[in-house]
This record gives structure tokens, C-alpha cells and sequence, in this order.
């Protein structure tokens, strides 16, 4: 009887829920690439408009304005030597999943296979794999670009009469984005100049398509870092990078400590 | 609708540039107006804008009849007395003109006909039924006398035309449809005859040309217009706003050409002109010629937005600006 | 009823199936409502303290507003009527909080407009969302501008235009009133992403695009702005402040504080894309 209530008691709210607002979509079903509801597949370039002299040039050791570094995390970025990185070969480091979509580049993103997609940046030459499936542990030691789980999250389509422009109560077109949470990553820096993150870090990143009526095509990447270790907040920023038609100014390049 | 208007605002500026040669011709005015509209749009209170191809054209109306702030082109005429008439049904009362060319004048006799005065007394008395015909025209005296060549030249517009009601001081007062109208007289700006026409309840400024939102100010040097004066008459526009808050609202600014206003926009344009203006003064200072300021491109930043090669160019601009300054104005 | 409910494996298929209706798949949500704090991890230095002089970088402005930028004087906020001049629209999202709310009409409950209201000057936007079209060209522009909006999928998209003059960026760089701006809103559990492109044939040389981060504040509230202008420099009447062409020296600390080149300094589309770091060899303020 104990659970008796309580279920009859979601199951009515659940029914008033359904009748008020409709009942919810149904996901669609099957692989990642067949029910992807935006297609990011294609070359992408950085549009570096934002934190400008932090990302084309190679900021001086300490400033880490607008990072949320914590007394630890800024008494390390105090410490950043690019000579003892390159000696070490870790020339790589701000090149790894929590800053690589933020690295001024292009991208080029396809699908391996079915259920993971791929993105490749030329500015470090790195690659990313974005697993779709359940949630797994990640197996292996921590890496530069740790594992990345994705997912659809699908547009919820509007209720009735939330419309706009000549639509009463439908949306245009449903859509959705992508989401990927990344963990298992070697410990690296959120900016060249070594403000750092570590191997607790977790990266929740949101991918959204917008297209615009001059015919640019967009993708805003949302990234949140999260690291209690250098952090006392999430770091977040959103990145733009627009749509090319082909493979022009595809530029590989090797990581520079730099 | 725009290239329409660019290009009858241009054939009848290039009037008044043709008067500046030979003041004793008669304005070259468009004769086509078939495709033109002339479109309403409430300003505030009891005043409204009709933008068609000439200059804007402010209508006040209410229980004791319709006043216009100037006429655009007589052969729009028509189209402007349907739109007047979808306003109000009261007879045409007053036409005040702020300035002298013909985009904002042609429509005068037109207007001024349709329309009827309230007259009475000795006036009555001596003129019979004719002192009730037609509307009253009202401008600064320097008007009538650009529109009527008292040298005994040619008229540059026919009697008809002419404003009816002058005035020589700095302004001239009115009171219709329930509140107090100034009419402004603002010293060799636009031209020499400028009145600016401030709707006190409405809380509406006319502007007559002394401030566009479409090309640089256009200075007939010919007719008395100067940089210096020009910039006077933005700072009095701006003296009588009053916004509601952040530099918009409250009092609404018509235009003589472009687009209805408030502080702000008027802000934007002073800032403008009298950027350029100094720089222009700067360079008269350090002694170059007319040909050396055109190639320093004073107004470069503002070409985007003022600039034209049609009719009123952007060096045409410059010219004037040069002309009055170096001919001994002192910078206010 | 209660012979089902006493029996354990009803019981518990019950609270299977109420889970499975209430438990929805990884849907979004569309509801911007609510007040958002402003995120300054991207742009701090800009976004909040100001833009230096002479910080063009990363910008795709034109020669003509360049000339804008290098000629401006922040004395001009001074002025008495510019003290109380607000941000424009589109560039709210530099800075402050922000509240947003819906307006349906009460008998049919549809969707009339989206309302904004932003800590700086307390300034509101209307965002008509019943598909009404945009006024004349000769109509007022306002700060704000004539806004509309649609959803696209789980995104809201806002066209804007009949926007006063207003500027890209704080140190004198104008945005004319020719430009038409697009606004994408994007919802993320409690995170917004405002997006904003303005595209100003008078002085860009492409399309300027910048997204802004904001987190729901559960218990926000958002002060008044009252502004009130004062006489703070007394100057002869008609006096603009401005630098005359080619003497504003303050344009070059900028580049002599960080090591960039007067080039890249002084903006354009070029400095926005990835190949431009080629000419940034030896930029910055190396560690020793």
C-alpha cells in the first residue's frame, strides 16, 4: 500500500500534465546519425570576435582575467612555462577538450560511423570522438581529449499558441541540439597562457545550429567547465564558428606552448 | 519609393541650385507624380507627418480647422488633400513655410486655395469676400522676398504662392486648435528666411530643412545660408526637447526630409555637423584651399550615412561649409 | 479499485507507468522567462571596466567607422544630454542582468510579445511575437528598435530593425541606423545563450556576430536605474568634444599595454579569422 498512493498520485498528475499541454513527443528511435535532428556535418571556421587577445595572440603569463581561477588555479597560472612544457612535450596542453572549440581554426566535422561523430581540428591537429549510446565509464588512462558522451536533446516544439510570425501555434521546424559531456581528461590549460584545469575537470558542451537570412550558417558551441579543483565556478563561454562551403583555409598546424 | 523621392528631391533642389545662378528663373519642379503616394503618419497630439516626394509635410488639425507646416510639390496636391482630408474635414486654415524652395512651397497656391480664412472687421471692410479666400500663408518676410524678387526680376514662384502673413522679428506666435504655436525664426542657417514651427501641447518641432536625417544640411550660400547658423539652429531645436528619458520621447522632432524623430536623432546629426565643421575650420586655419579640404575628406565617417554624388554631393557639402566659414563667420 | 491497489505487482507496475508518463525524453525548453544574470567569462575586461581606446581587434568594421573610433572623445558622455543616453538593443548583452516575461492575450491565451528588461537605464524591449510586420522606413527609430520574433525549433529568433545610431563597441565605434539585427535566444537547463548578429551595410565589412552566456537567477532581482543629467564640465554652448584626425594619442596604449600590432589593433574582417595569427608572430607580451 505505501507505494500505492504515491503512484496513483503521479499517475494522476501525469494525466492532468497530458491533457493541459499534450502529451510529450515521442524521441525518435534509432542511430545518432539517422535521427539527428541538426546536420553539423561539414568544415567550420572560428569567427574570433570575442576574448580577442586572449586567443589570437598568446596572452602575458598571469592575465587570466575573466577565468574563475580559484587561489590554487591562479597560483599555478602564475607559475606557466611554456620553455618546461616544450621540454616536456606537452606542447599540446591548451589544445585539450575543455579549450579546443575556444582555439581559432577550423574544424571539420564528420561522422565515423553511425553513433559517433567526429571533429577535427586543424589548429593542434587534434581529433575529438563524441560517443552516442548510454552513458559508458571511460576505459583507458586520461587523455587530451577525454571521453565525450553525446546525445540529441530534441526540440520540444512549442505548445499550443506560443507561435510567432503567421504561426498560431507550430513551430517552423523542430530541431534540437547536441549535447556532450566530456571527463577523463589529462589536466591542461583553459587558456594558452596556462590558466589551468585538472583531471576532475567535467565539460558540458551544447552545439546549436542557427542560420541567418544573409545565408551564414552558424554553430554556437557552449562550453562549461567545471573543475572544483582550479575553479570557483563553472567557466563558461559560447563560441561561434560559421559554416564554410568546402575545405579552404584547412590549415593543420602543430601545437605551439606558445 | 526612396529612389522616387531621391530623385524629385534632387530635380527640385537642382531649382534652387539653378536660382543660385540666375535667381530670376522659375523653379524647375518634377512633373510626373503618377507613382507617387503620399503616406500619413501620426507624430503626437494633434500633429501628424505626410511624407510623399518633396519635402515632409506636418498637418495640425482639429476643431478649429487644419494648419500645414509647408506644401511639397503642387501636382501632388491632390494626393495631399486626400490624406488631409482622412484626417480632418475642417477647412485649411494656415500654411506656415518654413524656408523658400520648392519642395516644401510648390504646393502653396494649390493648398492656400482649397482652404478658407476666418476674416473679419476693417480687414473685412476693405477687401470684401476676397479676404475670406484661401488660407493664410506665414513665413519670415526673407521668404516672400526670395519667392517674389522684389528687384523686379522674374518671380521665382507666382503670386499665389507668395506667403500671405509675414514677419521680420525672431518669431511669431499663433494659437489654434486648442494650443500655443511658435513660429521660429532661425538666422542664416538652411537659407535666410528658416522658420522652425514647435507645437507646444503636441510637443511636436517642424524643422523645414534645418534638420534632415537624409543628407548632410544642405546650405544655400546663395540665399544666406551658413555652416555657422546652421549649427545654431540644431542647438535651439535641442534647447526646446524635452525627452522623457535617455534621450527619446517626450518632444517629437519632423523633419524636413527623412524620417520622424526625437532628441536623439537630433543629437546624432549635431554631433555630425559639428564635427565636420571644425575639422573644416581646422583646416582653413592651417591655410588650405577648397581643393586640399575636398581631398582631406572631412566627412569620410559620415559618407556612409550623409553622403551622396547626386545633386547635393558630399563636396558640394564641404564647399559650403568652407565657403561661409572662410568668409569671416566667427564660430559660435 | 483498492483490490488493485493491494496487490504488489499492480502497485508496482502503477508507479512504472505514471514514471513513464511523467519522465520525458531529452526534450528542450522554450521558456525564457525569469531573470538571467549576466556571465562575464568571455570579453571581462571589455564587457564590464570598458574597452581600451583604440581596441578595434576582432572587429569587421569599415575604413569610415574606424575614422568614427579613432575621432571619438569619451568626454562626449559629459555632455548633459548624453548622460543619460542608453545601450542600444543589440548591445545589451555586454553587460547586467537581465528579465524576461510573456504577454498572451487573456481570452485566447496566444502569444502576444516577449518583454525585456535590462538592468542599464532599465531600459524595455518589445518583442512582437503575433506576426505583426515592421513599421514604415519614415517611422521612429527608437534605441530598442521594432522587434520580432519566431521560434525555431526551441530557439527564439529576433529580427530588429528602425534602431537608432548606437555603437559596436564602447570606445566610439558606431552602428549606424541602416543596420538590421538578428537575435537567437537559447535555453539550456539554466543556462541562456543570447546570440546577435548586426548587419550595417554603412560600416561593417561583414556581418558581426557575438553570443553572450546568462545563468537563471532563482532569486533575481534587478534595481532601478534612475538617471538624471547634470552640468559636469561647464564648456561654451555647442561645444562637442572630439579628436580632430590624426591627433588622438591615446589610440596607440592599447597596443603598446599588449604587444599587437597597429594593424591588428585597428580591426577589420581579417582580424577576425584563424589565418590572421600568421601576422601576430612575435605579439604580445612574451614571458621572458
Amino acid at each position: 500500500m505505501k507505494l500505492a498512493i504515491p503512484s496513483a498520485l503521479m499517475l494522476g498528475a501525469a494525466w492532468c500534465a497530458q491533457a493541459q499541454f499534450g502529451a510529450p513527443p515521442r524521441a525518435p528511435q534509432g542511430p545518432a546519425k539517422t535521427i539527428a535532428p541538426i546536420d553539423l556535418t561539414g568544415y567550420w571556421v572560428s569567427i574570433i570576435t570575442e576574448d580577442w587577445r586572449f586567443r589570437m595572440i598568446t596572452p602575458p603569463k598571469g592575465d587570466t582575467e575573466g577565468v574563475p581561477l580559484n587561489q590554487a588555479g591562479q597560483k599555478l597560472a602564475a607559475a606557466w612555462d611554456p620553455a618546461k612544457d616544450e621540454a616536456a612535450g606537452e606542447q599540446c596542453k591548451s589544445y585539450g577538450a575543455p579549450a579546443i572549440m575556444r582555439v581559432p581554426g577550423r574544424f571539420h566535422i564528420t561522422w565515423q560511423d553511425d553513433n559517433t561523430l567526429k571533429i577535427e581540428a586543424d589548429a593542434g591537429t587534434q581529433t575529438r570522438l563524441l560517443h552516442f549510446g548510454p552513458a559508458q565509464p571511460p576505459a583507458g588512462p586520461p587523455t587530451l581529449q577525454g571521453y565525450s558522451h553525446a546525445e540529441w536533446v530534441f526540440a520540444q516544439g512549442g505548445t499550443a499558441r506560443r507561435g510567432g510570425e503567421g504561426q498560431p501555434g507550430g513551430v517552423a521546424q523542430r530541431g534540437g541540439s547536441l549535447k556532450v559531456t566530456t571527463t577523463n581528461v589529462q589536466p591542461g590549460y583553459l587558456r594558452k597562457n596556462g590558466a589551468p584545469y585538472s583531471a576532475n575537470a567535467t565539460v558540458t558542451e551544447w552545439y546549436d545550429l542557427v542560420r541567418e537570412t544573409n545565408g551564414s550558417t552558424w554553430v554556437i558551441v557552449k562550453t562549461i567547465v567545471t573543475d572544483p579543483m582550479y575553479l570557483f565556478r563553472p567557466f563558461v563561454t559560447s563560441t561561434n564558428l560559421r559554416k564554410q562551403a568546402d575545405a579552404s583555409g584547412w590549415n593543420p598546424s602543430a601545437c605551439e606552448a606558445r | 519609393m526612396r529612389m522616387m523621392q531621391t530623385i524629385l528631391a534632387l530635380l527640385a533642389a537642382a531649382a534652387f541650385g539653378a536660382a543660385q545662378q540666375a535667381p530670376a528663373r522659375a523653379p524647375g519642379v518634377p512633373q510626373n507624380f503618377d507613382n507617387v503616394e503620399v503616406h500619413t503618419l501620426p507624430a503626437q497630439g494633434n500633429v501628424y507627418m505626410l511624407v510623399g516626394s518633396g519635402g515632409n509635410i506636418t498637418v495640425q488639425a482639429g476643431s478649429d480647422g487644419v494648419l500645414l507646416v509647408d506644401t511639397e510639390y503642387a501636382g501632388l496636391a491632390d494626393k495631399i488633400l486626400a490624406a488631409i482630408h482622412k484626417i480632418s474635414d475642417k477647412p485649411l486654415r494656415y500654411i506656415i513655410n518654413t524656408h523658400y524652395h520648392p519642395d516644401h512651397t510648390n504646393g502653396n497656391e494649390r493648398l492656400r486655395k482649397a482652404g478658407s480664412t476666418i476674416a473679419g472687421g476693417n480687414v473685412a471692410g476693405d477687401l470684401g469676400a476676397e479676404a475670406s479666400q484661401g488660407a493664410q500663408i506665414i513665413a519670415h518676410v526673407n521668404v516672400l522676398d526670395r519667392m517674389s524678387a522684389p528687384t523686379g526680376q522674374q518671380a521665382a514662384a507666382p503670386q499665389g504662392a507668395w506667403p500671405t502673413d509675414t514677419f521680420t522679428g525672431n518669431e511669431k506666435k499663433l494659437w489654434f486648435n486648442n494650443e500655443g504655436i511658435e513660429i521660429i525664426h532661425i538666422a542664416n542657417a538652411h537659407t535666410d528666411g528658416d522658420s522652425i514651427v514647435y507645437f507646444r501641447k503636441s510637443d511636436v518641432i517642424s524643422t523645414g530643412d534645418l534638420f534632415v536625417t537624409t543628407t548632410y544640411p544642405i546650405i544655400d550660400v546663395a540665399a544666406g545660408g551658413t555652416i555657422n547658423g546652421y549649427i545654431e539652429g540644431l542647438n535651439h531645436i535641442i534647447d526646446l526637447i524635452v525627452p522623457v528619458y535617455g534621450q527619446e520621447g517626450g518632444t517629437l522632432v519632423i523633419p524636413g526630409h527623412g524620417r520622424l524623430c526625437d532628441l536623439g536623432d537630433v543629437l546624432n546629426y549635431r554631433e555630425m555637423v559639428t564635427i565636420i565643421r571644425d575639422r573644416v575650420q581646422d583646416m582653413i586655419k592651417k591655410g588650405m584651399t577648397l581643393e586640399q579640404v575636398k581631398a582631406a575628406k572631412p566627412t569620410f565617417d559620415y559618407d556612409p550615412l550623409y553622403g551622396s554624388s547626386t545633386f547635393w554631393t558630399t563636396d558640394r557639402f564641404v564647399e559650403a561649409v568652407y565657403k561661409t566659414l572662410s568668409s569671416g563667420e566667427k564660430k559660435k | 479499485m483498492e483490490f488493485f491497489l493491494r496487490h504488489r505487482i499492480v502497485r508496482r507496475w502503477l508507479l512504472v507507468a505514471a514514471g513513464a508518463l511523467l519522465s520525458l525524453p531529452a526534450f528542450a525548453q522554450i521558456n525564457l522567462s525569469g531573470v538571467w544574470q549576466n556571465q562575464l567569462d568571455e570579453d571581462f575586461p571589455d564587457r564590464l571596466a570598458g574597452p581600451e581606446l583604440g581596441d578595434f581587434a576582432g572587429l569587421p568594421i569599415n575604413a569610415a567607422d574606424r575614422l568614427r573610433g579613432e575621432t571619438w572623445d569619451a568626454s562626449l558622455i559629459t555632455l548633459p544630454e548624453y548622460q543619460c543616453r542608453v545601450h542600444p538593443s543589440d548591445y545589451a548583452s555586454a553587460f547586467a542582468d537581465i528579465r524576461i516575461w510573456e504577454e498572451f492575450d487573456r481570452n485566447s491565451q496566444t502569444l502576444i510579445a516577449i518583454h525585456l528588461h535590462h538592468f542599464a537605464w532599465a531600459t524595455e524591449r518589445t518583442i512582437w511575437m503575433d506576426g505583426r510586420p515592421h513599421p514604415p522606413e519614415y517611422a521612429l527609430h527608437t534605441a530598442m528598435g521594432f522587434s520580432t520574433g519566431k521560434w525555431e525549433g526551441d530557439i527564439l529568433t529576433v529580427t530588429t530593425d528602425h534602431l537608432k545610431e548606437g555603437w559596436f563597441r564602447r570606445n566610439g565605434l558606431a552602428r549606424s541606423d541602416k543596420a538590421v539585427v538578428t537575435e537567437h535566444f537559447i535555453r539550456h537547463d539554466n543556462g541562456l545563450t543570447w546570440v546577435t548578429e548586426v548587419d550595417d551595410p554603412a560600416y561593417l565589412e561583414e556581418p558581426l556576430l557575438r553570443s553572450r552566456d546568462y545563468v537563471f537567477s532563482v532569486a533575481g532581482q534587478i534595481a532601478p536605474y534612475p538617471c538624471e543629467s547634470v552640468e559636469e564640465i561647464i564648456r561654451p554652448r555647442g561645444v562637442i568634444p572630439h579628436h580632430l584626425p590624426g591627433t588622438n594619442t591615446f589610440l596607440k596604449e592599447y597596443q603598446q599595454r599588449h604587444g599587437i600590432p597597429d594593424d591588428a589593433a585597428m580591426g577589420g574582417a581579417k582580424t577576425m579569422y584563424p589565418e590572421y595569427r600568421a601576422k601576430l608572430k612575435g605579439a604580445g607580451v612574451q614571458p621572458k
